[in-house]
C-alpha cells in the first residue's frame, strides 16, 4: 500500500464523543473491582444480601453505560452525524512494506466510530445487558446453588458487556477482533460456570473450539485485509479512493478475505456448519444463553458482515462481490430450514430457542447477503429507486436483528423464569418439610426443570411469563403488526426481488420462505406445550409467580416488542448504511406507519402482494395451526388465564379438538430420529476429530517433546554454560579488569585505525 | 535562541535547577550542624551564642532531615527542568567573559534539559528510599558515641547524592571538553564513594575500590583521549573541534583521540568489555545506589557519546560515513549479547540486573550505531520520518523510562536488602505471598525490561528497533542485499530480547512459586517512602507505556534541539 493512497476521512464529531469511552472503560473497571471485592468479601452477609454478590455494582455501571449510550445515540439522530475520533494514539512507528516503496508510517491506537450500524447496535447491546443484569439478580442470586461463587458470574458478565460494547464501538478492524476474542473468552468462562458438572465443561470446550475455528479464518481474513490496505482502520479501508485503488489490482483477493471474514461470522453467529456449539451452551446459567447466545453476542457475527457494506456498496467494486453475498445468503438459508426443522422435536425448553435463535440469525443472514447483493449489482449510487431498495432491504436485516434481539432477549429471560419456578416449585414439593437447608441436593436428582414434557398449563400460574413468552413467540413468529413481522416481510420480499435480478438466489428465497412456516410451527409447539394444556406433573401443578427482579425486564420488553410498529413507522426499516440518508423526520410517525402498512398488505406490485400473504398465511395460519391440532389445549379446571390469552387457549381448545391426528407416524420416522441427533451432524464432526485430528495431535505431541522441547533444552543447557564461562571473565580482581579495559581499547584502536 | 555570559541575570534563570542543587548543598553542610555553639570572647566569660556545632537541637538532630532535605532539592529542581519543559525550550548559550572572543562554556536547550529529568528524578527517587536503607540509630534521646557517627554519616550520604547530580548535569550542559571533564569527574568520584559507602559488609567498600580503579583508568584514557583531540585542533570547543574533524577528521590524532574518549565513555555506559566493574560495583553498593548507576549515571555516558559522536565526530552528509560506525557497531552488538548472556546464569539478583543493563546499553549504542549509518543532516529538525530522528528519540525515550523500571526494579530489591540479603535468587521467594504488591511492582518492572507492551519498556525497545530498521532499510531498497548491515544490529537486538525475557520471568517465577528462604517468612520491614517511590515507578512504567505519546513528542523535540541551536 502505497503511502500516499492512505488518506483519512474526518466526520464533524459529536460532543458526546469525550464520554464515549467509558461505555467500554466502566463494565471493564466492574470486571475487577468485582473480582476483587468478591474476593475479600466472599460470604459478608452485606455483600450477599446488599450488593448481592456484586449484582448492585454490576447494574449501577450498566445503568450507567446505557445512559451514555442512549446520550450519544440521541446526540446521533439529532444531526452530529457519523463521527470517528482517536481516543487514544499508542504510538507511530514506521513499517516496510516489503517493496521499493520505503517505509511509511502507521498509527497505533484506539478510537471511536460511530455511523448508523454502531447506534443500533450500540442501543441493543446497552439496553439487553442492562435488564439481563437485573434479570440475572432475581434468577442468580436466589439460587443457593450459586451461593459465594455471583461474584464471578458478574465479573465475567460485565468484562462481556465491555467486550461487547468495545466491538461495536471500536474503530478498526484489528478491535473489532481483540473485543471478539475477549467476547469469546467470556463466552467460554460463562458457559462453563458449572464447570464441576461435565456436561458444562465440555459445553464450554465445544464452544470455545468451534467459534476459535471461524476465528482463525476470521484473522487470515484479517491479514488479507491489511495487505490488500496497510490498514484496518475504518476510515481508510472504507475511503472510497482506496476501495478504487484495490478494486482495481485485486479484486478477487478482497472478495476472499472479505469470504474468510465471513467464516469468522458463520462460527460467532453459529450458522451452519458451525452450527454445533449453541445448543449445547444452553449448559450455561439461562441469563448467560439470554446474554450470550440469544441477544448480544450472536449479533457480532451479523455486525461484522454489515461492517462489511461499505465493501459490497462501493462503486468501485460493481459486481465483483456478488458470488459472496449469494454464498451469505445461501448459508443463511440452509440455517435457517436445518435449525427450524431440528427445532421441531426439540423438548428442552431451551434447545428449542437456541435453534430458533440459529434460524433467526440465518434470516438476517439471508437479508444481510440480499441487500449486498443488491447494494453490489445496483446502479444505487446514482439511480433514486435502486438506492431506495438496497436501503431498504439494508434496513430489513438490521431490524430484524433489532427485533430478534429484544425478543429472543425475552424469551430467554422467561424461560429461565419458567426453569426457576419449576426448580423451586420440584423443591417444594419434596422437600416441604424440612424447607431451607438442603436446598442444592434437586440438582443431582432425576427431575429436569428444563423438558417441555414436566410442563403444560402454566399460564394461568405464571401470567407475566406466559405473556411475555407469547408476545416473545408471536414476534418471532411474524404475526402481523408483532415485533418480527415487519423485518421478516422485508427479507422475505427482498429476497425473493433478488430471485427477479439473479434465478440463483431462488434457493434461498425458498428456504426463508418456507423457513417463516417451520418457525409459525415450533415456537406455537414451544408456548402450547409449556403454558396450555394440563400439566403434565405434578410439579408443574406447583409452580408460582415469580420474583419482582426477573418480571421487570419482561415487562419493558414486552412493551417493546409491541411497540415494534412504531419503530418500523419511524423508519427503522430504512436503517441506512449510508451516512447521506436522513434517518428520520422525513415523514411523521403517522404517515409512517400508514406508508408501512400500506406497504405491508396493500402492495401495489402484484408480486409482492402474493408473497406477503403466503407468508403471512405460512407463518401466522399454517405452522400455527398445525401445532395446535398437535399440542396443548384447555387449562385444568377452574384455573383461568388473563383476558389477552384466553382466546389463544380456545383457539388451541378448538383446534385441538377439531383437528386433532395422530403424528407417532412421523415422530418414528427416520427423519424424526435424525432430527432428534440433530442431523448426526455432531457425530460426524466428533468421528472427524477422532479419526483425522486426533491422530494428527498425537504425532504432533510427539514432535513437540521429542524434536522441540529437546532442542530448546540443549539451547538452554547450552546457553547457561556458556554464561558459566563469559561470567567467568569476571573475576574479581580489579588488575583483570583493567587488562579487559586494555584490550577492549586495543581493538577500538584497530577498528578505528583499520577504517581510516 | 539567546547568549549571555556567566553570572547575569539570564545566567541564573537558566541553570535554576543547578542552582537549587547548589543551595541545597549548603544546606545540607549547614543545616545539620546547627546546635548551641557558643563564641567565648577572649579574656572573658562572655559567650556569645554563634549556632554552629555544640549540642545539636533535637530537630537539627533528626538523621532523616538530610534525606529530606536532598529529597526535596533533588524534587524541586526535577519540577523546575519539568515546567521549563513545558512549552518548549529556549536554548541559552552561555559564555566566557572574554570580550573578544567569547569561548561557549554551556547550553541550556530541550536536549540538556531531557537529560536532567532524567538525573534528578533518579536521584530524587533513590535519596527518597535511602531513608528506609541507610541505618539510623533512633530519633531523639541518648545516643552512644559510634550511633551518633552513624547518624551524622547521613549527610555525608546526602551531599554525595547532590554532587552526583551537579556533576551530572554539568556533562549534559557542557559545550566545552574542559567543563565536560570537570563535570564527569565530580559525578564518578561522588559514585565511586556511594559504592563505598556501604561499610556494613566488605563487598560495599571492596566494590568501590575496584569501581574506583578501573573508573580511574577508564577516566584516564579518556582524559588523553581528550588531551590529544586539543592537541590537534588547538580548542576545546565543541563547535571549533566539529568545524575542524569535517575538515581533517581522518587524521590519525583526532582519530585514536576519539578512540580513546570511547573508552571512557564506555565504561560509563557499561559497554563491554568495560563494563567489569559494573557488576561488583552493583552488588557491592546499596541498592538505591546501584539503581542511580544503572540509570542516571549510565544516562550521563550516553550523553556524553552523543555529544562527542554526533556533534564533534559528526559523520558526513553521505550515508554510512561516520569513521566510527564499524567500532560502534561492534561494541554494540558484542556488549548486547555479553550482558545478556552473562545474565542468563547469574543467581544474585543485582548481578542479573548489572547484566541486564550492560545489554540495556548495547542496544542504546546499537542506536546510536545506526545514527552514524545514516544520511547525517544536521537539519533533520521538523523532518518527523527522518530515521535518524526516530532513533534518537527512541535513544531518549528509552533512557527516560529505564529510571522507571530499572531503578523500580532496584528499590524493591533495597526493601529484600534491608531485611537482610539480597544477593541471592532465593531471597525474592515467595515474595508474593510475604508482600503481594511488592511482589505485583517487581513483575511489572520485570516484563517491561523485557519488552511486554503495553509496558513503558516495550514502547522504547520498540522505538529503537523500528529506527534501526529503518535506517537500515533506507529509501528504495529492493531486498534484502540492500540493507545497510547496522540493520543486522536490530536482529540482534531481537534474538537478544527474546533471550532477556528467561531471566526476567526467572525472578517472577521466583517470586510467585517458590516457598520463602528460611526464617524469612515474616512480613518485611516498613518503609512507606520506598514503597511510595516504587509506586511511582509502577505508575509511570504503566502510564508512560499506554500514554506515552506526549512524552515521546517531548524526546523527539529534545533530539531536534541537539543540532539545531535553539
Amino acid at each position: 500500500m502505497e503511502g500516499t493512497e492512505l488518506k483519512e476521512t474526518m466526520y464533524v464529531a459529536s460532543d458526546m464523543f469525550q464520554f464515549a469511552p467509558l461505555i467500554i472503560l466502566l463494565p471493564m473497571m466492574a470486571f475487577a473491582v468485582i473480582l476483587f471485592l468478591g474476593r475479600v468479601f466472599n460470604g459478608n452477609p452485606t455483600w450477599k444480601n446488599a450488593v448481592k454478590e456484586g449484582g448492585m455494582i454490576a447494574l449501577g455501571v450498566m445503568s450507567a453505560v446505557l445512559i451514555i449510550s442512549v446520550l450519544l445515540i440521541m446526540d446521533f439522530i439529532g444531526g452530529a452525524g457519523a463521527g470517528h475520533e482517536s481516543v487514544l494514539h499508542w504510538f507511530t512507528s514506521g513499517v516496510w512494506d516489503g517493496t521499493s516503496a520505503g517505509v511509511t508510517t502507521e498509527k497505533f491506537g484506539f478510537g471511536l466510530y460511530v455511523d448508523h450500524l454502531t447506534v443500533m447496535l450500540l442501543f441493543v447491546a446497552s439496553f439487553l445487558c442492562l435488564l439481563i443484569n437485573v434479570f440475572s439478580i432475581g434468577y442468580m442470586n436466589t439460587d443457593p446453588i450459586n451461593d459465594n461463587r455471583n461474584h464471578r458470574f458478574y465479573a465475567e458478565f460485565t468484562l462481556f458487556c465491555s467486550g461487547m460494547l468495545g466491538m461495536v464501538l471500536a474503530d478498526s478492524f484489528l478491535w473489532l477482533f481483540i473485543f471478539w476474542e475477549i467476547m469469546g473468552l467470556c463466552s467460554y468462562l460463562l458457559i462453563g460456570f458449572y464447570y464441576e458438572r461435565p456436561s458444562a465443561a465440555y459445553a464450554a470446550k465445544k464452544a470455545f473450539l468451534t467459534t476459535r475455528i471461524g476465528d482463525v479464518f476470521l484473522m487470515i481474513g484479517l491479514v488479507m485485509l491489511w495487505d490488500l490496505f496497510g490498514s484496518l482502520d475504518y476510515v481508510v479501508v472504507f475511503d472510497t479512493a482506496n476501495i478504487e485503488h484495490v478494486a482495481e489490482q485485486s479484486a478477487g483477493t478482497l472478495q476472499w478475505a472479505l469470504g474468510l471474514m465471513f467464516i469468522g461470522a458463520v462460527g460467532k453467529s453459529a450458522q451452519f456448519p458451525l452450527h454445533v456449539w449453541l445448543p449445547d451452551a444452553m449448559e450455561g446459567p439461562t441469563p448467560v444463553s439470554a446474554l450470550i447466545h440469544a441477544a448480544t453476542m450472536v449479533n457480532a457475527g451479523l455486525y461484522l458482515v454489515a461492517r462489511m457494506f461499505p465493501f459490497f456498496g462501493a462503486e468501485a467494486l460493481h459486481g465483483d462481490l456478488a458470488d459472496l453475498a449469494y454464498i451469505i445468503a445461501v448459508i443463511g438459508g440452509i440455517t435457517a430450514v436445518m435449525a427450524a426443522a431440528i427445532a421441531f422435536v426439540q423438548i428442552d425448553l431451551k434447545k428449542v430457542l437456541a435453534y430458533s435463535t440459529m434460524s433467526q440469525l440465518a434470516y438476517i443472514f439471508t437479508g444481510l447477503g440480499c441487500a449486498m447483493y443488491l447494494a453490489n449489482t445496483l446502479d444505487w449510487h446514482h439511480n433514486d429507486a435502486d438506492h431506495y431498495i438496497v436501503i431498504v432491504a439494508f434496513g430489513a436485516a438490521l431490524f430484524h436483528l433489532f427485533n430478534h434481539a429484544m425478543a429472543k432477549g425475552m424469551l430467554f429471560m422467561a424461560s429461565g423464569s419458567v426453569i426457576h419456578e419449576m426448580h423451586h416449585a420440584h423443591h417444594h414439593l419434596h422437600h416441604h418439610d424440612d424447607h431451607g437447608d438442603d436446598h442444592d441436593d434437586h440438582h443431582d436428582d432425576d427431575f429436569d426443570a428444563q423438558s417441555m414434557e414436566n410442563m403444560g398449563g402454566l399460564a394461568s400460574k405464571m401470567p407475566l411469563t406466559a405473556t411475555a413468552m407469547l408476545v416473545g413467540s408471536a414476534s418471532i413468529m411474524g404475526l402481523p403488526l408483532i415485533g418480527g413481522f415487519w423485518s421478516k416481510e422485508g427479507i422475505i420480499a427482498n429476497a425473493w426481488r433478488v430471485v427477479q435480478d439473479d434465478p440463483r438466489f431462488l434457493f434461498p428465497a425458498m428456504c426463508v420462505l418456507i423457513g417463516a412456516g417451520m418457525t409459525g410451527f415450533y415456537m406455537s409447539r414451544m408456548w402450547l406445550k409449556t403454558f396450555a394444556g394440563k400439566p403434565k406433573t405434578e410439579v408443574a401443578a406447583h409452580v408460582g409467580p415469580t420474583n419482582t427482579w426477573i418480571k421487570t425486564p419482561l415487562f419493558i420488553l414486552i412493551f417493546v416488542s409491541l411497540s415494534s410498529v412504531f419503530f418500523a413507522g419511524m423508519g427503522f426499516t430504512h436503517w441506512a448504511p449510508d451516512e447521506h440518508y436522513a434517518l428520520m423526520g422525513e415523514k411523521s410517525l403517522f404517515e409512517g406507519i400508514l406508508y408501512e402498512m400500506e406497504h405491508a398488505f396493500a402492495n401495489s406490485d402484484m408480486y409482492f402482494f402474493v408473497l406477503t400473504y403466503i407468508a403471512i398465511a405460512l407463518g401466522a395460519v399454517a405452522g400455527p395451526g398445525l401445532a395446535m391440532a398437535l399440542y396443548g389445549g384447555q387449562l385444568e379446571e377452574g384455573e383461568t388465564a388473563k383476558p389477552w390469552m384466553t382466546p389463544v387457549i380456545r383457539l388451541n381448545a378448538w383446534v385441538k379438538g377439531r383437528f386433532n391426528f395422530d403424528n407417532t407416524a412421523f415422530a418414528e420416522s427416520t427423519l424424526a430420529v435424525a432430527l432428534q441427533n440433530r442431523l448426526y451432524i455432531d457425530q460426524y464432526y466428533d468421528m472427524a476429530m477422532m479419526k483425522i485430528v486426533a491422530g494428527f495431535s498425537s504425532k504432533a505431541a510427539e514432535v513437540d517433546t521429542k524434536v522441540i522441547d529437546g532442542t530448546i533444552k540443549t539451547i538452554e543447557t547450552s546457553s547457561q554454560s556458556l554464561s558459566g564461562a563469559v561470567r567467568s571473565l569476571t573475576t574479581g580482581s580489579a588488575r583483570d579488569y583493567i587488562l579487559m579495559v586494555a584490550v577492549g581499547m586495543l581493538v577500538i584502536f584497530m577498528l578505528v585505525w583499520g577504517v581510516a | 535562541m539567546e547568549t549571555t555570559q556567566a553570572f547575569t541575570p539570564e545566567f541564573y534563570t537558566a541553570v535554576m535547577p543547578e542552582m537549587l542543587l547548589f543551595f541545597g548543598l549548603l544546606a545540607l553542610m549547614i543545616i545539620p550542624n546547627l546546635g548551641k555553639g557558643t563564641f567565648r570572647i577572649r579574656g572573658t566569660q562572655i559567650r556569645l551564642p554563634w549556632f554552629l556545632g555544640g549540642q545539636r537541637y533535637a530537630w537539627s538532630s533528626n538523621p532523616h532531615l538530610p534525606a529530606w532535605i536532598a529529597t526535596l532539592t533533588l524534587t524541586g529542581a526535577f519540577v523546575a527542568v519539568a515546567d521549563s519543559l513545558r512549552g518548549g525550550v529556549d536554548a541559552v548559550h552561555i559564555v566566557s567573559s572574554d570580550a573578544e572572543s567569547a569561548k561557549e562554556l554551556l547550553m541550556i536547550n530541550g536536549f540538556s534539559r531531557v537529560f536532567e529529568l532524567i538525573f534528578f528524578g533518579a536521584l530524587a527517587l533513590a535519596s527518597f528510599s535511602s531513608m528506609n536503607r541507610l541505618r539510623v540509630e533512633g530519633v531523639g534521646g541518648k545516643l552512644k558515641v559510634d550511633q551518633l557517627y552513624n547518624n551524622r554519616r547521613q549527610a555525608d550520604f546526602y551531599i554525595l547524592m547532590l554532587t552526583c547530580g551537579l556533576g551530572m548535569s554539568v556533562v549534559a550542559l557542557a559545550q566545552d571538553l574542559f567543563v565536560l571533564f570537570i563535570g564527569l569527574e565530580l559525578a564518578s568520584f561522588s559514585t565511586y564513594v556511594l559504592v563505598a559507602f556501604l561499610k556494613e559488609t566488605k563487598a560495599g567498600s571492596e566494590a568501590g575500590m575496584k569501581y574506583f580503579i578501573v573508573g580511574s583508568v577508564a577516566s584516564g584514557v579518556g582524559l588523553y583521549g581528550l588531551s590529544m583531540l586539543y592537541l590537534w585542533a588547538g580548542s576545546l570547543q565543541f563547535d571549533v573541534l566539529a568545524a575542524t574533524f569535517a575538515v581533517s577528521g581522518t587524521e590519525p590524532l583526532p582519530l585514536i583521540g576519539i578512540g580513546f574518549v570511547l573508552v571512557g565513555f564506555g565504561f560509563k555506559v557499561s559497554a563491554a568489555p568495560f563494563h567489569f566493574a559494573a557488576p561488583d560495583a552493583y552488588a557491592g553498593a546499596s541498592s538505591p545506589v546501584a539503581g542511580v548507576l544503572a540509570t542516571a549515571s549510565k544516562a550521563m555516558g550516553m550523553v556524553g557519546l552523543i555529544r562527542m559522536l554526533l556533534i564533534v565526530a559528526a559523520p558526513d552528509a553521505s550515508d554510512g560515513s561516520a569513521v566510527w560506525l564499524v567500532c560502534l557497531g561492534a561494541l554494540a552488538a558484542l556488549t548486547m549479547t555479553w550482558g545478556n548472556i552473562a545474565a542468563l546464569g547469574s543467581t544474585n539478583p543485582k548481578r542479573m540486573l548489572a547484566y541486564s543493563s550492560v545489554a540495556h546499553a548495547g542496544y542504546m549504542l546499537a542506536g546510536l550505531t545506526a545514527v552514524g549509518a545514516w544520511t547525517w543532516d544536521p537539519t533533520f529538525a521538523g523532518n518527523e520520518s527522518d530515521a535518524a530522528l526516530m532513533v534518537l528519540t527512541a535513544v531518549l525515550f528509552h533512557l527516560l523510562v529505564l529510571v522507571a523500571f530499572k531503578l523500580g526494579a532496584f528499590l524493591v530489591l533495597s526493601i529484600l536488602e534491608s531485611d537482610g540479603d539480597a544477593s541471592r535468587l532465593s531471597s525474592l521467594g515467595g515474595l508474593a505471598k510475604r508482600e503481594p504488591l511488592l511482589a505485583f511492582a517487581m513483575f511489572i518492572f520485570m516484563i517491561s525490561l523485557a519488552g511486554v507492551p503495553p509496558m513503558a519498556g516495550f514502547l522504547s525497545k520498540l522505538m529503537v528497533i523500528m529506527g534501526i530498521v529503518n535506517v537500515g532499510v533506507g529509501t528504495g531498497a529492493g531486498g534484502l542485499g540492500d540493507f545497510h548491515w547496522v540493520w543486522w544490529l536490530a536482529l540482534l537486538m531481537v534474538l537478544n530480547s527474546a533471550v532477556s525475557v528467561f531471566y526476567y520471568l526467572r525472578v517472577a517465577v521466583v517470586m510467585f512459586f517458590d516457598e520463602p528462604e528460611e526464617g524469612r517468612e515474616g512480613p518485611l520491614p516498613k518503609g512507606w517512602q520506598v514503597r511510595t517511590s516504587i509506586l511511582v515507578c509502577v505508575l509511570a512504567t504503566v502510564l508512560i507505556g499506554v500514554f506515552g505519546n506526549s512524552l515521546l513528542e517531548m524526546c523527539r523535540t529534545a533530539a531536534e534541539s541537539l543540532t539545531t541551536k535553539w
